[in-house]
């Protein structure tokens, strides 16, 4: 494979007036390659500079007696981009570099987590290594196998486990330990731990006196007057016979308004602690707090164990009342958590596909009496409903486009951004070409692609009647459904009043109104004549481009006229299913998704008739085989297999090859260094809410309100530019600072990422102050595709990162810096930031 | 925090990233370099200043038949126009030659309360009534307002129409690179120049973009600065430090990795460049310089005239007219307007305090299919001359208004007399309203271009017009290939449904890119390759026979 290559001959041996020349050898030409870019002598060695090659795990130097070879393997010693060795003052004087390829497979993996999944996180790096990539796409593409319970509310009480390093402090020249909550309620704690060390392995002395509470409180914990209700009790327990219920009548703050406890001898400042406790989760709407006297360690802890869990927003947003920002977050929080991760990228897939925008189906809503929170979760709860039908379609093995394309057709999210909703066709009206035209060009055929605009004016005519209502509840998927008469105040004497939806109960729903229906015949799909009206002789051929499968066969669609009453709903079902399968689609559709999975350099309208083919349009074809092939056709898993089987997908060049949305962005951020910690909590995490400013901010990606029907684009350049760079590395930035950081407010406080509690759970404790372990663990960590030879140069720079000031300049040795302080943490998060603030982590 | 410091080091690393991608221009003198290319884009005048370019995008497809009107056709109104019609004033002769009208609100009336067209003194077009700040700066002369601009073969979808506008390559859709991108790249001054063409948006748009430099674009200028951890000058100093260290590592080839090279590397200039500019909100301090709208009232409460940048409810026109008293209908644009002014008078600083030549913004929403105008209302004051549409035609005409004036009395190192300021809008909307009391996609649409070098109205000394600004409807500017009237004319004549256009927004572009900017002929050939094809038609009156349509190749406006 090695195959392009570059030697050198010795002209002169005579040591100290050693001169190179350099010839130039191509044969067959494999730009992947390393290319030789420079040789000087060094002693009697050669150092030979190159370019690097994609994935390389590591380089060698080969020399040969002839520029034709044989070529032997040298003991060359690699310094980042340059190897030197061979031997000067023997005739071996051409040289070659080829490049260890990292295992195919792994880059396979990466490649998988970075397209099908939102980005690898460090376990499931881990796991997807060892299950391998067959496996992983076997499973992705069954996620109705994988079991899901992020929106399953968890409300069993259970145990769960906090732990929180930092430096020791004192309060009042002593140390001590406090636990209240943030306001009246009741909570159960067990087995408090204070431990010396940035670590708790179990073995160490508590340094509490009482602390697994199986004793009364008498003698080791003082009661402040706020919790005087307070006691150990036997009806729970996490081990052992008791815990401690905590009775609040008040917030606390410190000893005289919490139980409290001093540590005999005090320790010294600085030296690193570890606190640890058991709480149980409970329906309370309350946080527990447990800290030290001081600053240094610090936490508290929301009872209801819930913690950036999409299930209480999942419930609010079912039953009505959620809002935007709400089903934002939930969405968000599905990227950053799912196990069903390509479930997760296809459903955002198809709502950018068929997109909508929430703030005109708001404002519909607002000219029609509700005020803004109730027009809010109205117009949220339309988004919800399309998105989870689709997230059911894609549960169901033999899904097709059909499928999705009417899930969409359906929804008053779409009948209202594309203007069905108000579109007339009765009599002389002139029907709204809005959602006709965006049917052909956006959602089906593609630009330019099969249709005219003959087909569009045909086409919206049969669109007429398309609209919503507001209906009775259990009429929700009834089209013909009546307005619902069930008042809210049947009291009101003013009638206008009394009808207002407002005053309404039900659910706006699709509801066809056949009246307005245009009962015209209609003609799709076929020629126009010189004068400019319909062909209705002559349907429309597919072309030639196509190829022998589909080329030359007709693709009209006739309507019957007077298609009166609710027969007229029928017109609507007949185009999309007429038009879900014709090759227009399949090409289009199949070529959106290489975009999405592949990369950005797919076109449309390919020659696939011709003799040159390019694998990009091979693996287009093979795509609409596929989708043609099937029964029923169009199954989505059927097309998404050829793409993940191809060599295209696979092979290393596929990967890094695709530029982050700024959605993949924020959430790729949290995965890369999410891990999930022995007490269920994540090195990294986020609440949703807090990743929305930034998606918006990087480039305006505002989910469920594109305001172009095209959706947002998957290309580099609509995304990358000074501005949204700035509020790319910003948010990088914000996202690893500490909570109480200037600037935490770009990222979120919500937004916690704990860089050292995972280097603790992945490098060995004797490795935690070696700046070269810990850079190299999070440069390889980061950036899994590179190859680990090509990180030389960010390892190097992350290690002297570790070891400078924060000044820049000066020497500061990180292995001077004791694991668990605070100079420690700030300088790993510096360093893992600057990692994250590359060029290299916007490719995926 | 010493922003600028920390930057140069940013700097430090675009400086040599730059230098790699021009290995071959990098050992050439500036002086050499810019010789070295044709024409004078980007070079000082005789009077020591640059000519410069705003544009303005108004993406969605603006409805150019409410905007520049035709009333001299009677194809204008019902049954074509009915919910969307603007009413003629009944008192107004709109045959009269003369100057716009001006319907001054003072301290009485409401800022928009005139309902009727504004005659243009051309004897057939009138402006939508929201667009009335518009006339004080035709009547000075420097407003050239052109309809009928569209392009051979209109495609109407809005994807492909903004990329072709953008691209300045209608119908080729292998053209991936802007239509200034190249102005500024056939100048030599893109490889050069750390500044040369700047968005202020969301993202870079295409006109702007190209594979072999990287243009600007600033989303947010009041945050335009990086964070780090620690989060202090020296934090700041030393991740910038290893930023730009990690910017000269070497990477295998990757298909997106040149362009994010060139991306940082402009991330860095434009970093340092923008660190000495104030573009926070108390530095909106730019007033117009008279009692704006007749307001008198205003001006004596606030000293002086309006704001130019309505940022704010108390910035916005009139509203603010004491220390209490406030009057929504005073309000000179829409207050969701706000972030678009704040983007503005970003985009109108970086021409007028850095070297960059070209600056633009977009406005979103011109997608009018439903509800572009309001339900008549009895006591008049909501109809066809109000809604979404005039909502956004306020942002344009206060927008031109208020460059004019920032150009003029805040001029640094532009003026009015050297910039241009244009509208871009990707199609016009049907001739005929729908059912939604909307308009669908259609073809040719106006095109607004204002500056003190602008060949706009002129009077002579007995008030009597010498030349008219119009262009194309109507008057004596429409002699080359006229607006027929009625049923069967212009209004319908593309397709039997849509109005025709008699010019290319290439050659509006084109004239503005030599003319202005100074581009030679054959740099204009490169810049727009249509040029250099007879059948485009592009530079003078001619047939484009791709679909058969004459037009009047370049308007005479600048």
């Amino acid at each position: 494979m090695k195959t392009r290559w570059l030697s050198a001959w010795v002209e002169s041996l005579a040591v100290g007036a050693l001169t190179l020349g350099v010839s130039f050898l191509c044969s067959g030409q494999n730009p992947d390659s390393p290319v030789i870019q420079s040789i000087e002598a060094v002693g009697e060695k050669a150092k030979v500079g190159f370019s690097p090659a994609p994935g390389a795990a590591d380089y060698r130097l080969l020399s040969g007696p002839d520029v034709l070879g044989p070529f032997a393997p040298t003991d060359a010693t690699r310094a980042g981009l340059s190897l030197t060795g061979g031997d000067l003052t023997y005739a071996q004087g051409f040289f070659r570099v080829d490049s260890v390829p990292m295992p195919s497979n792994d880059a396979a993996v990466v490649n998988l987590l970075h397209r099908i999944a939102y980005g690898p996180t460090p376990d499931e790096l881990d796991r997807v290594r060892a299950i391998g990539p067959d496996a992983f796409i076997a499973e992705q593409l069954a996620p109705e196998n994988i079991a899901e319970t992020l929106d399953v509310l968890d409300s069993a009480p259970k145990w769960k486990k906090v732990t929180v390093t930092g430096a020791a402090t004192t309060s009042g020249g002593q140390t001590r330990i406090y636990i209240f909550m943030d306001g009246p309620g009741d909570a159960y704690v067990d087995n408090v731990r204070f431990v010396v060390g940035a670590t708790d392995n179990g073995s160490q002395t508590n340094l509490l006196t009482n602390g697994d509470f199986e004793t009364g409180l008498a003698g080791s914990w003082t009661v402040a007057a706020n919790l005087e209700a307070s006691a150990v009790t036997a009806d729970f327990a996490q081990s052992g016979g008791s815990c401690l219920h905590v009775v609040a009548s008040a917030a606390g703050e410190s000893q005289s308004t919490a139980i409290a406890q001093t540590i005999s001898p005090t320790i010294a400042r600085g030296t690193p602690v570890t606190l640890s406790f058991w709480y149980r989760t409970s329906n309370e709407d309350s946080e527990l707090v447990v800290r030290m006297g001081g600053s240094g360690v610090t936490t508290s802890v929301p009872l209801s164990g819930q913690n950036n869990s999409p299930a209480p927003i999942f419930s609010s947003l079912q039953a009505g009342t959620g809002t935007l920002t709400d089903l934002r977050a939930w969405h968000i929080l599905h990227a950053v958590q799912a196990k069903r991760q390509l479930v997760e990228v296809l459903r955002q897939f198809l709502e950018n596909h068929f997109v909508t925008q929430i703030s005109k189906t708001r404002d519909y809503f607002d000219n029609r009496g509700y005020d803004s929170t109730q027009s809010d979760p109205i117009s949220t709860r339309a988004e919800l409903v399309e998105n989870l039908r689709w997230q059911e379609a894609l549960l169901r093995p033999t899904t097709s486009f059909l499928d999705l394309l009417r899930i969409s057709a359906e929804s008053p999210a779409m009948i209202i951004y594309l203007d069905t909703v108000g579109s007339l066709g009765n009599g002389t009206r002139i029907a709204n070409e809005n959602y006709a035209r965006e049917l052909c060009e956006l959602f089906c055929f593609g630009v330019d692609n099969g249709y005219d605009q003959q087909d569009i004016v045909q086409i919206s005519r049969a669109w007429t009647g398309w609209t919503i209502e507001l209906v009775s509840t259990n009429d929700e998927f009834n089209p013909f459904a009546v307005r619902s008469t069930n008042y809210i105040d049947a009291t009101l004497t003013n009638t206008t009043e009394l009808n207002a939806s407002p005053n309404l109960q039900g659910l706006w729903a699709f509801n066809y109104k056949g009246a307005r229906h245009n009962v015209a015949a209609k003609y799709i799909f076929h020629q126009t004549k010189a004068d400019g009206t319909v062909d209705t002789a002559q349907p429309k051929l597919i072309p030639a481009r196509f190829g022998s499968r589909w080329a030359g066969k007709p693709y009209g669609l006739v309507l019957a006229a007077g298609q009166s009453g609710t027969n007229g709903i029928r017109e609507g079902y007949a185009i999309i299913t007429h038009m879900a399968n014709q090759p227009f689609t399949m090409e289009f559709i199949s070529v959106k998704l290489c975009r999405l999975l592949v990369h950005d350099g797919f076109a449309l309208g390919y020659d696939f008739a011709d003799d040159l083919h390019t694998p990009e349009e091979d693996l287009v074809y093979q795509c609409m085989l596929a989708w043609d092939s099937g029964s029923p056709k169009g199954q989505i898993r059927d097309v998404l297999r050829v793409i993940l089987n191809s060599d295209l997908f696979r092979s290393q060049a596929g990967t890094l090859q695709k530029v982050k949305t700024p959605f993949e962005f924020a959430v790729s951020t949290v995965r890369s260094l999410r891990s999930q910690n022995e007490d269920g909590s994540y090195t990294s995490d986020s609440d949703g809410y807090a990743l929305a400013g930034i998606i918006n901010r990087a480039g305006r990606l505002r989910l469920f309100d594109r305001a172009e029907p095209d959706g947002y684009p998957e290309d580099a350049p609509a995304w990358i530019s000074a501005g949204t760079l700035t509020e790319r590395i910003r948010f990088v930035q914000s996202a690893l600072m500490p909570v109480s950081m200037t600037g935490k407010s770009d990222a979120g406080t919500a937004t916690v990422i704990d860089p050292v509690g995972l280097l603790r759970k992945k490098v060995p404790a004797d490795k935690l102050s070696d700046a070269e372990a810990v850079a190299g663990y999070f440069s390889s960590l980061l950036y899994p595709a590179e190859g680990s030879a090509n990180l030389d140069g960010f390892r190097t720079l992350a290690a002297q990162f570790l070891n400078t000031a924060d000044d820049g300049v000066s020497a500061s040795p990180f292995s001077g810096l004791a694991v668990g302080t605070s100079a420690y943490d700030l300088r790993v998060r510096g360093m893992v930031a600057f990692l994250m603030s590359t060029q290299r982590f916007h490719e995926q | 925090m010493n922003i600028l410091s920390r930057r140069s080091f940013l700097s430090h690393s675009a400086k040599l990233g730059l230098g790699t991608a021009l290995a071959s221009l990098t050992d050439v003198p500036f002086v050499m370099k810019r010789a070295l290319a044709e024409g004078s884009i980007g070079l000082p005048g005789s009077n020591g200043r640059v000519k410069k370019l705003l544009f303005i995008f108004l993406r969605g497809a603006n409805d150019g038949l409410n905007t520049l009107i035709p009333f001299g056709d009677s194809a204008y109104g019902p049954p074509n126009r009915v919910d969307l019609e603007i009413k003629k004033d009944p008192v107004q002769l709109y045959t009269a030659l003369g100057r716009a009208v001006f319907p001054e609100a003072g301290s009485v009336a409401g800022t928009y309360a005139h309902p009727y067209g504004l005659s243009l003194g051309n004897g057939f077009a009138a402006l939508h009534p929201s667009l009335k700040f518009l006339s004080p700066v035709y009547n000075s002369g420097d407003l050239a307002a052109i309809h009928r601009v569209g392009y051979p073969r209109q495609s109407r979808s809005h994807f492909d129409s903004q990329n072709y506008w953008e691209t300045g390559a209608p119908n080729d859709n292998n053209t991936k690179d802007g239509i200034l991108y190249r102005a500024m790249v056939e100048s030599g001054l893109a490889y050069t120049a750390p500044l040369t063409g700047v968005s202020i948006g969301s993202s870079l748009p295409l006109i702007l973009r190209g594979s072999k430099a990287a243009m600007t674009n600033v989303s947010d200028p009041t945050r335009f600065n990086l964070l780090a951890i620690p989060n202090t000058t020296q934090g700041n100093a030393k991740a910038d430090a290893f930023l730009a260290a990690a910017n000269q590592a070497e990477f295998a080839n990757k298909r997106e990795r040149e362009f994010l090279r060139l991306q940082y590397g402009n991330l860095a200039s434009s970093l340092e460049i923008f660190a000495s500019m104030d573009f926070s909100e108390a530095g909106n301090t730019y007033r117009d310089d008279i009692a704006t709208d007749g307001d008198t009232d205003y001006a004596n409460a606030n000293g002086g005239g309006y704001y130019l940048f309505p940022t704010t409810n108390e910035k916005n026109g009139g509203w603010r007219r004491s220390s209490t008293a406030t009057r929504a209908d005073k309000y000179v644009v829409p207050t969701s307007s706000y972030d678009f002014f704040t983007r503005l008078k970003a985009a109108a600083m970086v021409l007028n305090k850095t070297d960059a030549l070209v600056a633009g913004v977009s406005i979103d929403g011109w997608d009018t299919h439903s509800e572009q105008a309001d339900q008549p209302s009895a006591d008049g004051l909501r109809g066809s001359h109000t809604g979404s549409h005039a909502n956004l035609l306020r942002r344009v005409g206060w927008a031109v208004y208020a460059l004019n004036k920032y150009f003029t009395r805040y001029a640094d190192k532009c003026r009015w007399d050297d910039v241009a300021v244009v509208t871009l809008s990707e199609f016009g909307r049907t001739s005929v309203e729908n059912s939604d009391n909307g308009t669908d996609h259609a073809e040719a649409s106006v095109m607004f271009v204002a500056g003190g070098g602008i060949k706009g109205f002129e009077a002579g000394p007995l008030g009597e017009v010498i030349r008219s600004g119009v262009f194309n409807c109507g008057g004596s500017g429409d002699q080359s290939v006229p607006w027929q009237t009625g049923p069967n004319g212009t209004f319908f004549k593309a397709t039997g449904r849509y109005l025709q256009r008699n010019t290319d927004y290439r050659s509006v572009l084109g004239k503005l890119i030599r003319n202005h900017l100074g581009a030679t002929q054959e740099q204009l050939d490169r810049i727009i390759p249509g040029y250099a094809v007879a059948a485009e038609s592009l530079k003078n009156k001619g047939v484009q026979t791709r679909d058969n349509t004459t037009v009047v190749g370049e308007p005479d406006f600048v």
